[in-house]
Protein backbone atom coordinates (compact mmCIF):
# COMPACT_ATOMS: atom_id res chain seq x y z
CA UNK A 1 0.00 0.00 0.00
CA UNK A 2 2.83 2.39 0.98
CA UNK A 3 4.63 1.51 -2.22
CA UNK A 4 1.54 2.19 -4.31
CA UNK A 5 1.10 5.56 -2.66
CA UNK A 6 4.74 6.34 -3.35
CA UNK A 7 4.29 5.46 -7.01
CA UNK A 8 1.22 7.67 -7.33
CA UNK A 9 3.04 10.54 -5.65
CA UNK A 10 5.97 10.05 -7.97
CA UNK A 11 3.78 10.17 -11.06
CA UNK A 12 2.06 13.33 -9.83
CA UNK A 13 5.38 14.98 -9.01
CA UNK A 14 6.80 14.06 -12.42
CA UNK A 15 3.78 15.53 -14.19
CA UNK A 16 4.09 18.71 -12.18
CA UNK A 17 7.80 18.91 -12.88
CA UNK A 18 7.31 18.47 -16.62
CA UNK A 19 4.66 21.18 -16.72
CA UNK A 20 6.91 23.62 -14.93
CA UNK A 21 9.85 22.74 -17.17
CA UNK A 22 7.79 23.23 -20.31
CA UNK A 23 6.63 26.62 -19.10
CA UNK A 24 10.08 27.77 -18.11
CA UNK A 25 12.13 26.45 -20.99
CA UNK A 26 12.55 28.63 -24.02
CA UNK A 27 10.23 28.07 -26.95
CA UNK A 28 12.72 29.56 -29.40
CA UNK A 29 14.12 32.98 -29.82
CA UNK A 30 11.86 35.59 -31.38
CA UNK A 31 12.68 36.39 -34.96
CA UNK A 32 15.40 38.90 -35.67
CA UNK A 33 16.26 40.86 -38.78
CA UNK A 34 17.12 38.55 -41.60
CA UNK A 35 20.25 40.56 -42.48
CA UNK A 36 23.24 39.69 -40.37
CA UNK A 37 25.19 42.76 -39.22
CA UNK A 38 28.92 43.49 -39.33
CA UNK A 39 30.06 40.69 -41.55
CA UNK A 40 33.78 40.63 -42.26
CA UNK A 41 33.89 39.55 -45.90
CA UNK A 42 37.25 37.86 -45.31
CA UNK A 43 35.63 35.56 -42.74
CA UNK A 44 32.42 34.77 -44.59
CA UNK A 45 31.88 32.06 -47.18
CA UNK A 46 29.20 31.45 -49.74
CA UNK A 47 26.53 33.62 -51.27
CA UNK A 48 25.04 36.52 -49.28
CA UNK A 49 21.73 35.69 -50.93
CA UNK A 50 21.65 32.15 -49.56
CA UNK A 51 18.38 31.42 -47.72
CA UNK A 52 20.18 30.40 -44.53
CA UNK A 53 22.90 32.38 -42.73
CA UNK A 54 24.98 30.66 -40.08
CA UNK A 55 27.20 32.54 -37.66
CA UNK A 56 29.64 30.24 -35.89
CA UNK A 57 31.12 31.68 -32.71
CA UNK A 58 34.27 29.79 -31.90
CA UNK A 59 37.52 29.87 -29.99
CA UNK A 60 40.69 28.43 -31.54
CA UNK A 61 41.79 26.92 -28.23
CA UNK A 62 38.45 25.18 -27.62
CA UNK A 63 38.53 21.39 -28.21
CA UNK A 64 34.83 21.29 -29.05
CA UNK A 65 35.37 23.95 -31.73
CA UNK A 66 38.15 21.84 -33.18
CA UNK A 67 35.79 18.85 -33.26
CA UNK A 68 33.07 20.89 -34.97
CA UNK A 69 35.55 22.13 -37.52
CA UNK A 70 36.86 18.63 -38.17
CA UNK A 71 33.61 16.68 -38.35
CA UNK A 72 31.00 19.15 -39.56
CA UNK A 73 32.30 22.31 -41.18
CA UNK A 74 33.99 20.83 -44.22
CA UNK A 75 30.93 18.78 -45.15
CA UNK A 76 28.78 21.84 -44.53
CA UNK A 77 30.93 23.88 -46.90
CA UNK A 78 30.92 21.18 -49.58
CA UNK A 79 27.21 20.46 -49.49
CA UNK A 80 25.56 23.69 -48.43
CA UNK A 81 27.88 26.68 -48.70
CA UNK A 82 29.22 25.83 -52.15
CA UNK A 83 25.70 25.14 -53.39
CA UNK A 84 24.48 28.56 -52.23
CA UNK A 85 22.17 27.20 -49.55
CA UNK A 86 24.10 28.55 -46.57
CA UNK A 87 26.05 31.75 -46.00
CA UNK A 88 28.66 30.80 -43.40
CA UNK A 89 30.16 33.49 -41.18
CA UNK A 90 33.03 32.81 -38.77
CA UNK A 91 32.96 34.86 -35.60
CA UNK A 92 35.74 35.00 -33.04
CA UNK A 93 34.72 34.47 -29.43
CA UNK A 94 37.95 33.92 -27.48
CA UNK A 95 37.10 32.69 -24.01
CA UNK A 96 38.87 34.30 -21.03
CA UNK A 97 40.21 30.96 -19.74
CA UNK A 98 42.16 30.32 -22.97
CA UNK A 99 45.38 32.30 -22.82
CA UNK A 100 46.29 32.20 -26.50
CA UNK A 101 42.97 32.11 -28.29
CA UNK A 102 42.86 35.86 -28.90
CA UNK A 103 46.36 35.73 -30.35
CA UNK A 104 45.27 32.88 -32.61
CA UNK A 105 42.24 34.93 -33.72
CA UNK A 106 44.56 37.81 -34.62
CA UNK A 107 46.71 35.60 -36.80
CA UNK A 108 43.76 33.96 -38.55
CA UNK A 109 42.16 37.34 -39.30
CA UNK A 110 45.50 38.60 -40.59
CA UNK A 111 45.84 35.54 -42.83
CA UNK A 112 42.23 36.01 -43.96
CA UNK A 113 43.11 39.45 -45.29
CA UNK A 114 45.56 37.70 -47.61
CA UNK A 115 42.87 35.25 -48.65
CA UNK A 116 44.41 32.47 -46.55
CA UNK A 117 42.10 32.49 -43.55
CA UNK A 118 40.72 29.03 -44.15
CA UNK A 119 44.20 27.50 -44.36
CA UNK A 120 45.29 29.28 -41.18
CA UNK A 121 42.18 28.13 -39.36
CA UNK A 122 42.65 24.49 -40.39
CA UNK A 123 46.33 24.57 -39.40
CA UNK A 124 45.63 25.96 -35.95
CA UNK A 125 42.80 23.53 -35.23
CA UNK A 126 44.79 20.54 -36.44
CA UNK A 127 47.77 21.47 -34.25
CA UNK A 128 45.78 22.79 -31.33
CA UNK A 129 47.36 20.49 -28.72
CA UNK A 130 50.84 21.71 -29.63
CA UNK A 131 50.49 25.49 -29.76
CA UNK A 132 48.06 25.78 -26.85
CA UNK A 133 50.82 24.59 -24.46
CA UNK A 134 53.40 27.13 -25.56
CA UNK A 135 51.39 29.82 -27.31
CA UNK A 136 53.55 29.44 -30.41
CA UNK A 137 50.85 30.37 -32.90
CA UNK A 138 53.43 32.12 -35.09
CA UNK A 139 55.66 29.06 -35.33
CA UNK A 140 52.71 26.80 -36.11
CA UNK A 141 51.60 28.95 -39.04
CA UNK A 142 55.16 29.52 -40.21
CA UNK A 143 55.28 25.81 -40.92
CA UNK A 144 52.64 26.12 -43.64
CA UNK A 145 53.00 29.62 -45.07
CA UNK A 146 55.82 31.06 -47.12
CA UNK A 147 58.27 33.47 -45.54
CA UNK A 148 56.80 36.34 -47.54
CA UNK A 149 53.27 35.52 -46.43
CA UNK A 150 54.31 35.14 -42.81
CA UNK A 151 55.97 38.56 -42.88
CA UNK A 152 52.71 40.13 -44.08
CA UNK A 153 50.64 38.11 -41.61
CA UNK A 154 52.82 39.15 -38.68
CA UNK A 155 52.55 42.81 -39.66
CA UNK A 156 48.76 42.59 -40.01
CA UNK A 157 48.37 40.58 -36.79
CA UNK A 158 49.93 43.41 -34.80
CA UNK A 159 47.37 45.90 -36.13
CA UNK A 160 44.83 47.38 -33.71
CA UNK A 161 42.01 47.14 -36.24
CA UNK A 162 41.94 43.39 -35.70
CA UNK A 163 41.35 43.93 -31.98
CA UNK A 164 38.35 46.08 -32.80
CA UNK A 165 36.97 43.44 -35.17
CA UNK A 166 37.35 40.71 -32.57
CA UNK A 167 35.71 42.89 -29.91
CA UNK A 168 32.83 43.51 -32.29
CA UNK A 169 32.35 39.76 -32.74
CA UNK A 170 32.40 39.26 -28.97
CA UNK A 171 29.81 42.02 -28.48
CA UNK A 172 27.62 40.43 -31.15
CA UNK A 173 27.94 37.08 -29.42
CA UNK A 174 26.95 38.56 -26.09
CA UNK A 175 23.94 40.04 -27.79
CA UNK A 176 22.94 36.49 -28.70
CA UNK A 177 23.69 35.34 -25.11
CA UNK A 178 26.63 33.27 -26.29
CA UNK A 179 28.49 32.03 -23.22
CA UNK A 180 30.31 28.97 -24.50
CA UNK A 181 31.83 27.78 -27.70
CA UNK A 182 31.05 26.62 -30.24
CA UNK A 183 27.72 28.36 -30.60
CA UNK A 184 26.05 28.54 -34.00
CA UNK A 185 23.34 31.06 -34.73
CA UNK A 186 21.20 29.94 -37.66
CA UNK A 187 19.15 32.63 -39.38
CA UNK A 188 16.26 31.69 -41.65
CA UNK A 189 13.29 33.75 -42.78
CA UNK A 190 13.60 36.21 -39.94
CA UNK A 191 13.85 33.48 -37.30
CA UNK A 192 16.96 32.84 -35.25
CA UNK A 193 17.90 29.39 -33.99
CA UNK A 194 20.83 29.29 -31.55
CA UNK A 195 22.60 25.95 -31.32
CA UNK A 196 25.21 25.33 -28.65
CA UNK A 197 27.80 22.59 -28.75
CA UNK A 198 29.24 20.15 -31.23
CA UNK A 199 26.50 19.32 -33.69
CA UNK A 200 27.32 16.38 -35.93
CA UNK A 201 26.88 16.83 -39.65
CA UNK A 202 24.14 14.17 -39.74
CA UNK A 203 22.05 16.13 -37.25
CA UNK A 204 22.79 19.51 -38.81
CA UNK A 205 22.03 18.56 -42.38
CA UNK A 206 18.66 17.06 -41.40
CA UNK A 207 17.78 20.33 -39.68
CA UNK A 208 18.97 22.47 -42.59
CA UNK A 209 17.04 20.32 -45.06
CA UNK A 210 13.93 20.70 -42.94
CA UNK A 211 14.35 24.48 -42.91
CA UNK A 212 14.96 24.59 -46.64
CA UNK A 213 11.89 22.46 -47.28
CA UNK A 214 9.88 25.34 -45.87
CA UNK A 215 11.43 27.69 -48.47
CA UNK B 1 4.08 -5.07 20.49
CA UNK B 2 6.66 -4.68 17.69
CA UNK B 3 9.91 -6.39 18.33
CA UNK B 4 12.06 -4.08 16.21
CA UNK B 5 11.73 -0.47 15.13
CA UNK B 6 10.94 -0.18 11.42
CA UNK B 7 13.60 2.52 11.16
CA UNK B 8 17.15 1.53 11.81
CA UNK B 9 20.49 2.56 10.39
CA UNK B 10 20.30 0.15 7.44
CA UNK B 11 16.85 1.26 6.37
CA UNK B 12 17.77 4.92 6.81
CA UNK B 13 20.75 4.45 4.48
CA UNK B 14 18.56 2.63 1.98
CA UNK B 15 16.04 5.45 2.00
CA UNK B 16 18.74 8.09 1.72
CA UNK B 17 20.36 6.20 -1.13
CA UNK B 18 17.11 5.78 -3.01
CA UNK B 19 16.13 9.42 -2.68
CA UNK B 20 19.53 10.96 -3.30
CA UNK B 21 20.86 8.61 -5.95
CA UNK B 22 17.47 8.29 -7.62
CA UNK B 23 17.17 12.05 -7.87
CA UNK B 24 20.74 12.49 -9.08
CA UNK B 25 20.40 9.85 -11.80
CA UNK B 26 17.14 11.37 -13.04
CA UNK B 27 18.66 14.84 -13.11
CA UNK B 28 21.82 13.60 -14.83
CA UNK B 29 19.82 11.95 -17.62
CA UNK B 30 17.48 14.93 -17.95
CA UNK B 31 20.39 17.38 -18.11
CA UNK B 32 22.10 15.44 -20.89
CA UNK B 33 18.90 15.57 -22.95
CA UNK B 34 18.11 19.22 -22.34
CA UNK B 35 21.49 20.97 -22.02
CA UNK B 36 22.83 23.13 -23.61
CA UNK B 37 20.00 23.45 -26.14
CA UNK B 38 16.51 23.55 -24.66
CA UNK B 39 14.07 24.53 -27.37
CA UNK B 40 10.87 22.56 -26.96
CA UNK B 41 8.81 24.12 -29.75
CA UNK B 42 8.13 23.67 -32.63
CA UNK B 43 8.52 19.90 -32.83
CA UNK B 44 11.35 19.95 -35.34
CA UNK B 45 13.27 22.28 -33.00
CA UNK B 46 12.70 19.85 -30.14
CA UNK B 47 14.10 16.99 -32.24
CA UNK B 48 17.04 19.11 -33.31
CA UNK B 49 17.78 20.30 -29.78
CA UNK B 50 17.73 16.74 -28.44
CA UNK B 51 19.92 15.49 -31.28
CA UNK B 52 22.34 18.40 -30.86
CA UNK B 53 22.58 17.81 -27.11
CA UNK B 54 23.27 14.11 -27.59
CA UNK B 55 25.84 14.98 -30.23
CA UNK B 56 27.59 17.29 -27.75
CA UNK B 57 27.44 14.57 -25.08
CA UNK B 58 28.95 12.08 -27.53
CA UNK B 59 31.87 14.45 -27.96
CA UNK B 60 32.30 14.60 -24.17
CA UNK B 61 32.29 10.80 -23.98
CA UNK B 62 34.82 10.57 -26.82
CA UNK B 63 37.10 13.07 -25.07
CA UNK B 64 37.84 10.41 -22.41
CA UNK B 65 39.65 8.54 -25.22
CA UNK B 66 38.29 5.15 -24.17
CA UNK B 67 35.75 4.68 -26.96
CA UNK B 68 35.91 5.70 -30.58
CA UNK B 69 33.36 7.88 -32.35
CA UNK B 70 30.92 5.03 -32.97
CA UNK B 71 31.08 3.71 -29.41
CA UNK B 72 30.71 7.20 -27.98
CA UNK B 73 27.62 7.78 -30.13
CA UNK B 74 26.03 4.58 -28.81
CA UNK B 75 26.76 5.56 -25.20
CA UNK B 76 25.48 9.10 -25.78
CA UNK B 77 22.21 7.86 -27.23
CA UNK B 78 21.52 5.34 -24.48
CA UNK B 79 23.05 6.52 -21.23
CA UNK B 80 20.68 9.46 -20.54
CA UNK B 81 17.64 7.18 -20.83
CA UNK B 82 19.28 4.47 -18.75
CA UNK B 83 20.04 7.04 -16.04
CA UNK B 84 16.46 8.31 -15.98
CA UNK B 85 15.02 4.81 -15.87
CA UNK B 86 17.44 3.78 -13.14
CA UNK B 87 16.62 6.88 -11.11
CA UNK B 88 12.90 6.18 -11.30
CA UNK B 89 13.40 2.54 -10.34
CA UNK B 90 15.50 3.52 -7.33
CA UNK B 91 12.90 6.05 -6.19
CA UNK B 92 10.06 3.60 -6.59
CA UNK B 93 12.07 0.89 -4.84
CA UNK B 94 11.00 -1.98 -7.08
CA UNK B 95 13.52 -4.86 -7.21
CA UNK B 96 15.87 -2.69 -5.25
CA UNK B 97 18.64 -5.27 -4.96
CA UNK B 98 18.98 -5.46 -8.73
CA UNK B 99 18.84 -1.76 -9.49
CA UNK B 100 20.97 -0.76 -6.54
CA UNK B 101 23.61 -3.18 -7.83
CA UNK B 102 23.35 -1.65 -11.32
CA UNK B 103 23.66 1.85 -9.89
CA UNK B 104 26.74 0.81 -7.92
CA UNK B 105 28.34 -0.70 -11.02
CA UNK B 106 27.63 2.44 -13.07
CA UNK B 107 29.02 4.73 -10.39
CA UNK B 108 32.11 2.55 -10.08
CA UNK B 109 32.62 2.85 -13.83
CA UNK B 110 32.25 6.65 -13.66
CA UNK B 111 34.74 6.88 -10.78
CA UNK B 112 37.31 4.79 -12.64
CA UNK B 113 36.98 6.93 -15.78
CA UNK B 114 37.14 10.23 -13.95
CA UNK B 115 40.12 9.12 -11.86
CA UNK B 116 41.92 7.88 -14.96
CA UNK B 117 41.31 11.18 -16.73
CA UNK B 118 42.60 13.10 -13.71
CA UNK B 119 45.75 11.00 -13.42
CA UNK B 120 46.44 11.43 -17.14
CA UNK B 121 46.06 15.22 -16.70
CA UNK B 122 43.31 15.28 -19.31
CA UNK B 123 41.80 18.76 -19.46
CA UNK B 124 38.30 17.67 -20.32
CA UNK B 125 34.81 18.21 -18.98
CA UNK B 126 33.30 15.57 -16.75
CA UNK B 127 30.09 15.39 -18.83
CA UNK B 128 28.26 14.17 -15.72
CA UNK B 129 25.50 16.74 -15.93
CA UNK B 130 26.25 17.98 -19.46
CA UNK B 131 27.58 21.30 -18.08
CA UNK B 132 31.17 22.49 -18.59
CA UNK B 133 32.60 20.96 -15.41
CA UNK B 134 36.35 20.25 -15.50
CA UNK B 135 37.65 17.09 -13.87
CA UNK B 136 39.22 17.77 -10.49
CA UNK B 137 40.02 16.09 -7.19
CA UNK B 138 36.76 17.49 -5.82
CA UNK B 139 34.85 15.65 -8.55
CA UNK B 140 36.61 12.41 -7.69
CA UNK B 141 35.69 12.77 -4.01
CA UNK B 142 32.08 13.53 -4.92
CA UNK B 143 31.86 10.45 -7.12
CA UNK B 144 33.58 8.40 -4.42
CA UNK B 145 31.04 9.50 -1.84
CA UNK B 146 28.13 8.62 -4.13
CA UNK B 147 29.70 5.24 -4.86
CA UNK B 148 30.06 4.56 -1.14
CA UNK B 149 26.41 5.42 -0.57
CA UNK B 150 25.36 3.19 -3.48
CA UNK B 151 27.49 0.34 -2.17
CA UNK B 152 26.06 0.62 1.35
CA UNK B 153 22.54 0.83 -0.06
CA UNK B 154 23.14 -2.32 -2.10
CA UNK B 155 24.66 -4.31 0.75
CA UNK B 156 21.94 -3.26 3.18
CA UNK B 157 19.23 -4.01 0.62
CA UNK B 158 20.52 -7.58 0.37
CA UNK B 159 20.70 -7.86 4.17
CA UNK B 160 17.21 -6.48 4.64
CA UNK B 161 15.81 -8.83 2.02
CA UNK B 162 16.85 -11.82 4.15
CA UNK B 163 14.81 -10.59 7.08
CA UNK B 164 11.04 -10.24 7.21
CA UNK B 165 9.70 -6.73 7.66
CA UNK B 166 8.99 -6.22 11.38
CA UNK B 167 5.44 -5.04 10.66
CA UNK B 168 4.66 -8.28 8.88
CA UNK B 169 6.55 -10.57 11.23
CA UNK B 170 4.45 -12.71 13.50
CA UNK B 171 4.51 -11.39 17.10
CA UNK B 172 6.37 -13.61 19.52
CA UNK B 173 4.62 -14.95 22.61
Amino acid sequence: MNRRRLLVNLVLLSAAGLSVSAALLSAGVPGQASSVPDVDPHRAYGSKNAPIAMEVFSDFQCPACKQLNKTTNQLLVDNYVNTNKVYLIHRDFPLPMHAYSRLAAHYVRAAAQLGKGEQAEQTLFQNQEKWEQTGDVDGTLAGVFTVADMTKIRALAKGTSLDAAIDKDIALGKGYNVNQTPTTIIHYKGQTYPVVGVVSYDVLHQFLDQLLAQH
Amino acid sequence: MMQASPLNFRRAVIWLGRLLLGGIFIYAGYAKLTYPNHNLWPYFMLKFSLAANLSTFAFQVESYKVLGAAGSAVVARTLPFVEIALGVLLLVGWQLRIWASVATAILLGFLVLVTRAYLLHMEINCGCFATPEPISLKKIFQDGALLLLALLMTVFAFQEARKPHPWTAAPSD
